[in-house]
């Protein structure tokens, strides 16, 4: 008799198209949703609606003019992409970068890593319905902005860090704003979880959600905060230390459970690591060993032509593990260029952890995961 | 660089010629300079002054005008003695006089919504260190609200292709009418209220129940699955979050006795050793469970964030109201605003003694003012929880109801039965 | 039971004291710009719209072949007896093209430099043709733009700088 009533009351399924338009995609993702009542039985993320074929792109530079491209890929954290790129031409063409150098180089993506995550603070709490986390992020993302604007004149794409270098030496006065932005900064992160962390309605609709366990984040090919937040700890700045990471004290936060609220977390805890990053890198520059002016490397040529060869160089970007896989003819202009991003690889995971949740979560799902998408697309 | 050697390096701009300022690199608004000393800032003092100045304006106006109430009745025997004179029947004098009642009672949210979209804006942009609107109208946006409904007033009207056109059309009139008629019993001060319904208090949550017809309608006839969703959803929501906002108020109706909304403001002058007022409120247990439960569900039943299940912006796009444009739109946020009013009204009413005053010294403000003032109040607090919160999913907001909310609120009721009889 | 107690209770605290921080925000000065009447300068370093001085320019073409986007060409002028002068003859630049990343600033061997970025960052174009920038020898800093109403090249009276005269390296 029961299951007489529960198969006349089987309704018809319905599909959604969740996105390109809706204002909690981050941007132009289409997920294919197929609902019954509130819960998913079907999803398909859809991707590929801002692609501007940037990899191409790069073949039709040469390798100073490529750089500009490597800022449109992820551009809420362009920094790193930067640094990913010109590691791997560094690399191809064996240029060593001075040691000052480096230092700015980790100092200016652990400010990029506070600015991106910010700014995944704010949009998680859009998502979530709270509006005012978004507004307080970027607050503390304007002074930030307000540091690299006075360092390299970008706000958004900086095309700092060169082939071979950086393309400027710390301005005057730039140390005691950074330091005051940091000393600004971390209580602000106790307000961050005042407000959102830990408030019962947001933990409600997290802590349970797409959960991720470790041997799954790592089958799909999770990186950075998504995969630490399920229990690996791998980080490339740990594993594979570049720049001078491994002079550096920080600590890696992980996760346990996987869920929206542990990869969310995770980044509130990196914020803090960065911010400490940040201060050792200040010091370390204040030091006479690392004299100013010395930021690029001696004997770069104008137009660089690496030896034919291929050089892969990957880095932990705000978003996880980005690569660049270079290939050179000995021409002015890579031959091929590959873009590992670390958000197309996240948004693959979608498709299976999205299936049986209700619609509310998606947007929770897909906001914990940060993605960008003009590097999904590229 | 100083301000010296910029002023020389540029010259004046082209634009800022007539209005406004250059800002240096040093003077760029960082919160760390900013908050380390607010009051020397300049605009701080004067904007803490200017609050002080409408705060006891205000007060000194209302002291001046004095009590509203009692000036009706008199008012009312004029013109009936006016309408002998003439020979004019008395039941059209009585006519013309409800007429003009019921107008003023209509002014009422639309005033109301004026405002308040106004004080909205205005409250959650300094709680995210933002202005708010600062332009139109002379002073900090007063009149955005104008300019905003006056284009919504010229606006297209588009009604989708898929749409139920008739029920498309009529759905923002089903959800306004009752949001109007449900202020009828509300008393606005002593002797300030329309209709002095004994049965007041069932009235309200009466008529002000129809309005989730209104919001199935909106969300089925406009053929788009989003608003589909967001008006089921509302259904449910509005429904079940009924049950506890009237089960809350029924410890009130048992320690009052009455039904009157006016009866019970007036029941709470008073107070207990000639400090503590005896508001319904601060009645130990009872009154504080049944005011958090009664706001909590007010909110969800005005469809306000933690509880906007319905029109969740960023799952839903809009809900409900995602298919309406101009004057229907802006039908539906006079509704959600006047419900809002509605349900700061009946909290002042039942659990902060109406138009009584906190002290027994402030009673040199007549009782509409302090009605006034305890009703802003509590928009504030509406205001504040929308501003603070995240929104609740739509499964977890059921249980919180029916497995949270409902067995508090029938405790509750017991523990007023207990109260009474300790009390007697 | 004790557990479901004190999770309520943890619950109701963490709530406000979320509500103690934007109360606390509400009586702190705002942050705001506010943008038409209040302008921020920018940084020295600040890449904003390019400007040109076609008097310091030596018609090098550094810049056209370091610009990433293509965005720029010129073309020598010519002495009477049919050599190339290093001066221009003409110089276009296009803003609509144009990706604000500094490296004609940067390959530009001039000092002062004759192609830089300004401070403006106040970039308003009515039409197209406006972006599409020419100067000529002694044409101002933002040069002229095509006008097809009448078939002329005009300085763009509209324009708004945020100063007339940018910050040059």
């Amino acid at each position: 008799m029961t299951r007489e009533i529960f198969t006349a009351l089987k309704t018809d399924q319905m599909f959604i198209n969740f996105g390109p338009q809706h204002p909690s995609t981050h941007g132009v993702l289409r997920i294919a949703l197929t609902v019954e009542g509130e819960v998913i039985i079907k999803a398909v993320p859809d991707v590929g609606f801002l692609h501007r074929g940037i990899e191409k792109l790069f073949e039709a530079r040469n390798y100073s003019q490529a750089l500009i491209l490597t800022d449109r890929l992820d551009y809420v954290s362009a920094m790193p992409n930067n640094l990913a790129y010109c590691l791997a031409v560094e690399r191809l063409a064996g240029i060593q970068p001075p040691l000052r150098a480096q230092y700015l180089r980790a100092l200016v993506s652990e400010l990029t890593r506070i600015a991106s995550h910010l700014v995944f603070f704010g949009t998680f709490g859009v998502d979530m319905g709270a509006f005012t986390p978004f507004l307080y992020a970027f607050r503390e993302r304007e002074m930030v902005l307000d540091l690299f604007e006075m360092l390299c004149g970008g706000r958004l794409l900086y095309s700092y860090v060169r082939v071979g270098g950086v393309s400027a030496d710390l301005p005057a006065g730039w140390t005691e704003k950074c330091r005051e932005f940091i000393t600004f900064f971390k209580p602000r992160l106790k307000d961050y979880d005042t407000l959102l962390s830990f408030n019962p309605i947001f933990r409600d609709r997290t802590e349970t959600v797409g959960l991720i366990s470790g041997a799954r984040a790592l089958s799909w090919g999770l990186s950075g905060p998504n995969l630490r937040a399920s229990g690996p700890g791998y980080d490339v700045r740990k594993a594979e230390p570049y720049c001078v990471y491994d002079k550096l004290s920080f600590t890696v936060p992980t996760g346990k459970t996987g869920s929206c609220w542990d990869r969310y977390y995770c980044r509130m805890l990196e914020m803090g690591q960065s911010a400490e990053i940040v201060l050792q890198c200040l010091d370390a520059l204040a030091k006479p060993e690392l004299p100013p002016g010395e930021i690029m490397a001696k004997g770069v040529p104008k137009m660089l032509r690496p030896p034919a060869g291929a050089a892969y160089a990957h880095i932990e970007a705000s978003r996880g593990d980005l690569g660049f896989y270079a290939v050179s003819d000995a021409s002015p202009a890579p031959y091929r260029m590959h873009v590992r991003g670390p958000s197309f690889l996240n948004v693959a995971i979608l498709q299976e952890i999205l299936t049986g949740c209700k619609i509310a979560d998606v947007v929770a799902v897909l906001g914990s995961f940060d993605i960008v998408l003009g590097e999904v697309d590229r | 660089m100083t301000e010296e050697t910029i002023k020389t390096k540029f010259s004046e701009p082209i634009f800022n010629r007539s209005h406004g300022r250059l800002l240096m690199p040093e003077t760029r608004y960082w919160p760390t300079r900013m908050w380390k000393s607010p009051w020397r800032l300049p605009t701080y003092r004067r904007g803490a002054a200017v609050m002080a100045g409408i705060l006891s304006g205000g007060a000194a106006a209302a002291w001046l005008l004095g009590e509203a109430g009692p000036r009706v009745a008199p008012l009312y025997s004029l013109a009936e003695r006016y309408a002998l004179q003439q020979g004019v029947p008395l039941f059209l004098v009585a006519t013309v006089w409800t007429l003009i009642k019921a107008a003023v009672l209509l002014a009422v949210p639309l005033v109301n919504a004026l405002f308040a979209v106004w004080w909205e804006r205005k409250i959650s942009a300094h709680m995210q260190s933002r202005m708010g609107p600062m332009y139109v109208g002379w002073w900090h946006g007063a009149l955005q609200t104008v300019a905003d409904g006056i284009k919504l007033f010229i606006k297209e009207d588009i009604v989708p292709e898929c749409a139920d056109k008739f029920v498309h059309l009529l759905a923002p009139v089903v959800v306004i009418i009752p949001a109007i008629v449900a202020f009828a019993p509300i008393p606005f001060g002593r002797e300030l209220v329309y209709a002095d319904l004994d049965i007041g208090t069932v009235y309200v949550f009466a008529v002000s129940g129809v309005s989730v017809m209104g919001i199935i309608m909106a969300g089925w006839s406009s053929g788009n699955k989003f608003s589909l969703l967001g008006g089921l959803r509302s259904a449910a929501q509005l429904v079940s979050y009924e049950l506890p906002r009237t089960f809350s108020v029924i410890p009130v109706i048992m320690l009052a006795g009455t039904l009157n909304l006016s009866a019970i403001a007036g029941l709470q002058a008073g107070y207990w050793g000639g400090l503590l007022p005896r508001w319904f409120i601060f009645y130990p247990v009872v009154g504080q469970v049944a005011f958090a439960v009664f706001l909590i569900a007010s909110v969800a039943e005005t469809n306000r964030i933690p509880f906007d299940i319905p029109e969740a912006e960023s799952e839903l796009v809009a809900g409900f109201n995602t298919e309406y444009s101009g004057m229907k739109f802006a039908l539906f946020f006079l509704s959600e605003f006047a419900y809002v009013l509605l349900s700061c009204l009946l909290m002042a009413a039942f659990f902060f003694g109406g138009g009584q005053p906190p002290l027994p010294f402030l009673g040199f403000l007549p009782s509409w003012a302090w009605f006034l003032a305890k009703t802003l109040t509590l928009i504030f607090c509406f205001l504040w929880f929308r501003w603070t919160f995240p929104r609740f999913r739509v499964d977890r907001l059921m249980n919180f109801n029916w497995k949270f909310l409902l067995p508090v609120s029938l405790l509750n009721i017991a523990a007023a039965g207990v109260l009474i009889w300790l009390l007697s | 039971m004790k557990n479901y107690l004190s999770f309520v209770f943890e619950a109701f605290w963490n709530t406000l004291k979320g509500l103690w921080l934007t109360l606390k925000v509400l009586f702190l000065p705002a942050i705001t710009v506010q943008y038409p009447t209040e302008k921020i300068v920018p940084y020295p370093r600040f890449r904003g719209m390019p400007a040109y001085d076609s008097e310091a320019c030596i018609a090098c073409g550094m810049c056209v072949r370091a610009c990433p986007s293509r965005c720029i060409a010129l073309a020598n002028a010519v002495s009477s007896e049919g050599k190339r002068m290093p001066k221009i003859a003409w110089y276009t630049l296009d803003y609509g093209r144009c990706n604000f990343c500094g490296l004609c600033e940067e390959s530009c061997p001039t000092k002062p430099k004759a192609v830089w970025h300004s401070l403006d960052y106040e970039a308003v174009f009515g039409t197209r043709e406006e972006m599409v920038r020419r100067w000529k020898r002694g044409d101002d800093l933002w040069g002229t733009a095509h006008n097809s109403a009448d078939a002329q090249f005009a300085a763009v009276t509209d324009q708004i700088h945020i100063q007339d005269v940018p910050v040059r390296k």
